[in-house]
C-alpha cells in the first residue's frame, strides 16, 4: 500500500463516475435521498497525500460529474470544498500514535468509529455544499434540510457497504 | 521578496482552494445566465455518446409504454387526418376555382416545422432540471426553440451541439413560459418552484377573472418559441392571498416528464422575423 497514486485509483476513480452517471442518477429515494457516490473517489485516497494534487482531484471529479448532470460547476465547488477540509479532518481524527504507514482510509484497518466520523463529516460537508449551491439563495434553506439529512444518510450507507465488499482486511494489509 | 514566495508557498493549498472555488462560482453564475452557452455540458459529443449508450440500454425496458404513446399518438393524428378528408368530401368549395380565397392572416400559413427527437438524459427531481435529445444542429435545431411532446409543453433548448442538444426542462426554477387559460383567454406566466413535478404555478391571473379548477391551461402564443394552444396542464388549485393582486393558481401538467422518450422540437419560421420586429421595436424578449 503506497501512499502515491496508483493506477487503483485511476480505476476507481472511473468506476465511481461511472457508477454516478449510469446508475445513481436514476436512484432517489422519496425524492428527497440523493446518492453522491462519487466522492467515495475522494474520500478513499491515501491518507498523507499531497494537499495540491488532493484538490485539483477534488476539481476533475466534480467537474466531469457536473458535464453529465448539467449543473456547471456546482459538483465541482463542493468536491474542491471537501477535498481542502479533508486533510484537517484526518488531522483531528489522528489516532493516539498518529498513522501507521500501513494505513489507508479503510473500515477494517481503521474501525468503525474512526470511519464513520471521517466519511459523514465529509459526506455532510459535501452535500450540505450541492444542495445550497443548487438552489443559489438562503431562501429554501428549510426545505433543503431534509434533503441534506437523508442523502448523506444515503451516500454514508452505501458507502460503508462498499468498503465491506471491496475493501476486504486482506487486500489492505497486502 | 524570498518572503513573500516563502508566504505563497506555505499557503499554497489554501490559495488554490480559493482560486478553484472561484473558477467554479464563475461557471456557476456564468452557466446559470439563461442562454449562456457552454462547451461543458451534456451536449457535448463524447458526452452524448454516453448517455445515449445509457439510454439505449434502459429503452429496452420501457418499449411497451413508448410504443403504447407513440401507438395512441398516431391514433389521434389519423383521426385528424380522417376528419379532414371528410370535411373535404362534404365541402363543395374545393371545386369552385373560380372562388378568389383570400388568405385571412399569412402569419397562420405554415410557420411551425417539428424535428422529432429522442431523450437520452432526463431528470425531474433536482432544483433545475435538464433533457438530453438526441437531435443537434445538423438536424435542425437552434438555441432557444421550443421543445413539445405529444402530451404537451415540455421545455426550451439550451445548447446544440453537432448531434445532441440540453433542453432546460419546464422543471427548472428559471424558465418561464408564456401561457393562458383555454376559457377566457386571460393570460399568465407558469413556473416551476420546485418539489413535486407534476404541478407548476400559474401567476399573474388578475382577480376579476373567475379561474376554476379543472380548467385547461394551454400556451399563449405570444412569443415564437411555442405555438399557441399547445397543452399545459389543468387548473387543480385556485386561492386567493389577502396581500396580493392576482391569483395563486396550481396547474397540474399534462405532460409526465418523467415518461418522457421522444419529443419534437418546434422550429418557427417566422421567428427571426418577430423577433428582430419586437427587438427594433423596445420590446424585451421575454421567456
Amino acid at each position: 500500500m503506497n501512499s502515491s497514486l496508483g493506477i487503483r485509483h485511476i480505476v476507481q476513480f472511473v468506476l465511481f463516475v461511472a457508477l454516478q452517471i449510469l446508475l445513481m442518477d436514476s436512484l432517489v429515494l422519496f425524492s428527497t435521498g440523493f446518492c453522491f457516490i462519487y466522492i467515495a473517489f475522494l474520500l478513499f485516497l491515501p491518507i498523507n497525500m499531497n494537499r495540491v494534487l488532493l484538490l485539483f482531484l477534488g476539481f476533475v471529479a466534480g467537474f466531469s460529474v457536473d458535464i453529465f448532470y448539467d449543473t456547471m460547476g456546482i459538483h465541482a465547488a463542493a468536491s474542491v470544498l471537501l477535498a481542502y477540509l479533508r486533510p484537517f479532518i484526518l488531522n483531528l481524527l489522528t489516532p493516539r500514535d498518529g498513522y501507521d504507514t500501513n494505513d489507508s482510509v479503510n473500515i477494517h484497518v481503521m474501525g468503525w468509529r474512526w470511519f464513520l466520523a471521517y466519511a459523514m463529516t465529509l459526506i455532510l460537508v459535501h452535500h450540505a455544499a450541492v444542495f445550497i449551491l443548487e438552489i443559489f439563495s438562503l431562501s429554501g434553506l428549510w426545505s433543503t434540510v431534509p434533503k441534506i439529512l437523508l442523502s448523506v444518510l444515503f451516500t454514508g450507507v452505501v458507502m460503508v457497504i462498499l468498503q465491506l465488499l471491496f475493501f476486504s482486511l486482506k487486500r489492505a494489509n497486502r | 521578496m524570498r518572503n513573500l514566495f516563502a508566504f505563497i508557498y506555505r499557503f499554497r493549498a489554501f490559495l488554490i482552494f480559493v482560486m478553484l472555488e472561484a473558477l467554479c462560482i464563475f461557471l456557476i453564475v456564468r452557466y446559470n445566465t439563461y442562454q449562456g452557452a457552454a462547451v461543458f455540458n451534456s451536449a457535448n459529443t463524447y458526452v452524448g455518446q454516453v448517455l445515449e449508450f445509457q439510454s439505449g440500454v434502459t429503452n429496452y425496458f420501457r418499449l411497451a409504454s413508448i410504443n403504447t404513446t407513440l401507438a395512441q399518438e398516431n391514433a389521434v393524428l389519423r383521426k385528424e387526418l380522417m376528419d379532414y378528408r371528410l370535411g373535404e368530401q362534404m365541402d363543395s368549395t374545393a371545386r369552385l376555382d373560380t372562388t378568389l380565397y383570400v388568405p385571412s392572416d399569412s402569419a397562420r400559413a405554415y410557420p411551425f416545422i417539428l424535428h422529432a427527437g429522442r431523450v437520452i438524459n432526463n431528470s425531474v427531481r433536482r432544483t433545475n432540471n435538464y433533457l438530453t435529445l438526441a437531435i443537434g444542429s445538423q438536424d435542425g435545431v437552434k438555441p432557444g426553440m421550443g421543445v413539445i411532446s405529444p402530451d404537451g409543453a415540455v421545455g426550451r433548448v439550451k445548447t446544440v451541439s453537432k448531434r445532441y442538444s440540453t433542453v432546460t426542462s419546464l422543471l427548472h426554477s428559471q424558465l418561464l413560459i408564456s401561457a393562458k387559460i383555454k376559457k377566457d383567454n386571460t393570460f399568465g406566466t407558469i413556473k416551476w418552484t420546485g418539489g413535486d413535478y407534476r404541478t407548476a404555478l400559474l401567476d399573474y391571473i388578475p382577480l376579476h377573472v373567475k379561474p376554476e379548477q379543472g380548467d385547461t391551461v394551454v400556451t399563449s402564443g405570444y412569443n415564437t418559441v411555442f405555438p399557441e394552444g399547445i397543452m399545459v396542464g389543468t387548473i387543480s388549485a385556485v386561492e386567493k392571498e389577502a396581500d396580493r393582486s392576482f391569483y395563486t393558481i396550481r396547474v397540474k401538467l399534462s405532460v409526465d416528464f418523467a415518461q418522457l422518450s421522444y419529443v419534437y422540437v418546434v422550429e418557427s419560421t417566422r421567428r427571426p422575423e418577430q423577433d428582430s420586429l419586437e427587438l427594433e421595436a423596445g420590446i424585451q424578449p421575454n421567456e
